[in-house]
């Protein structure tokens, strides 16, 4: 099974990192449900083009804050989710991208003003219907 | 955990014009280490002198913890090699080959073997020498793999071999390698083994070794930066090379930390591919680091 997961060289941020946290975005929003059957180490390290070494270790990160289980012998599986766990990852994950996107318009020379009618244009124009709730 | 080959200040003196060493590598169970060198820099030399083909002037080599230069051969069933030429198979065929090795190892699995036979295509009642270079490695692999030693040690397995095959290996060993107590060594030019099965890469350059290096490491030593304005003769901390505002440093925090305490601008940051950085290794002896075994020795010269 390949995985809608795109690691990014270039990034700042840790490789084995960046897996952890696309993982756990993958499992909170749904798109992983619990049980489902994960790649072996081997096999996701080979399809991310980097060592066992990198991805043993967002493994065992994952494992120890109770977002995927290994059986023996059987493999790797994803865990049952509490419900305040999946919050925390949802909440956690929206301000990162915002805060990268109020990043970006800074080092853009934009102003926390003007970031804001940014932001506020782009909400105004997005489709009705889509975040209604 | 315990390595499964140990090379310890490992030389060799061929001829007059070539050594080998002083190499030390460890290889622990569960990884893939690929061996890379450019053409005669001793790659060859040292996985015949690990199958006691070639004896060493000095140095050790354990696998499993059992020497193999000496009396003692209970070291051979634990490892698979595949030479980069074999001679000797010209006259039989697949078929008879198969009858010949098979009994010699005790896990051999057929299973994988017709596995692979099937996969590759491989005619089985045809003589070796009537196959094509190709044919011959695919044979040759499909002989060696399913011997199921815990080492498995590869000499450009695949260089005739065409695309597909060569990811159907791929593919093929990344299953071989699940059951975690397995090593591969490979030594290969192709860059697709490198980034999709190797977790190490073990660097050779005219007979010294460069280093043993994890790959994200490695990749993580150097970085490419894009300068706003082209540079007078200053020299930058790290910087390999250098083409217009373009730089290459290995090492990035360094060049950073410079570039920013004399207000140089960059607009961009980027990371190497392994390809480009074994090409800096290579041509570049000069500066070097390894990170396992801290022994790294001096090059560049004959």
């Amino acid at each position: 099974m390949e995985l809608p997961i795109k690691i990014s060289k270039d990034s700042r941020e840790p490789i084995y990192h960046q897996i952890v946290n696309q993982f756990k975005a993958l499992i909170a929003g749904g798109q992983l449900p619990t049980g489902t059957p994960l790649p072996s180490i081997r096999a996701l390290s080979k399809d991310l083009e980097i060592s066992i070494i990198t991805t043993r270790r967002a493994y065992q990160d994952l494992e120890v804050q109770g977002f995927i289980k290994t059986l023996q012998g059987k493999g790797t599986f994803v865990a049952e989710l509490a419900d305040d766990l999946k919050q925390e990852v949802k909440v956690s994950s929206v301000h990162k991208i915002m805060e990268n996107a109020i990043n970006t318009a800074i080092n853009y020379d934009y102003n926390l003003e003007q970031i804001k009618d940014i932001f506020l244009e782009i909400l105004h124009t997005y489709p009705k219907g889509k975040g209604d709730n | 955990m315990e390595p499964l080959l140990y090379i310890s200040n490992l030389e060799k003196h061929i001829m007059d014009d070539f050594h080998l060493g002083p190499i030390n590598l460890h290889l622990e169970p569960g990884t893939i280490t690929a061996l890379i060198g450019n053409n005669g820099s001793g790659k060859s030399t040292l996985l015949k002198t690990i199958m006691n083909l070639v004896k060493p002037d000095h140095g050790n080599i354990k696998i499993d913890n059992k020497f193999v230069h000496g009396e003692n051969e209970s070291w051979k069933p634990l490892v698979a090699y595949q030479p980069q030429t074999i001679i000797g198979w010209n006259a039989f065929t697949g078929e008879i080959l198969k009858r010949l090795i098979a009994p010699l190892y005790p896990n051999w699995d057929e299973r994988l073997f017709q596995k692979m036979i099937e996969l590759f295509d491989v005619p089985l009642h045809k003589k070796f020498s009537k196959l094509s270079q190709g044919v011959q490695q695919k044979l040759n692999l499909a002989l060696t793999v399913p011997r199921n030693a815990p080492l498995l040690i590869l000499d450009e397995p695949t260089s005739f071999m065409d695309i597909p095959s060569k990811k159907l290996l791929i593919d093929l060993l990344v299953d071989w390698m699940e059951p975690g107590n397995r090593s591969i060594l490979i030594a290969s030019h192709q860059i697709d083994d490198i980034k999709k099965l190797s977790d190490y890469l073990f660097v050779l350059h005219n007979g010294k070794m460069l280093g043993h290096f994890e790959k994200e490491e490695l990749t993580s030593t150097y970085a490419r930066f894009w300068l706003n304005d082209s540079l007078s003769d200053t020299s930058i901390p790290g910087e390999v090379s250098r083409e217009d505002r373009m730089i290459i440093s290995d090492n990035p925090a360094e060049t950073e930390a410079f570039l920013e305490a004399m207000s140089i601008k960059w607009s961009n940051r980027s990371s190497l591919e392994l390809d480009d950085i074994i090409t800096i290794l290579l041509n570049n002896k000069k500066k070097m680091g390894g990170i396992q075994h801290g022994s790294h020795v001096n090059s560049g010269r004959p």
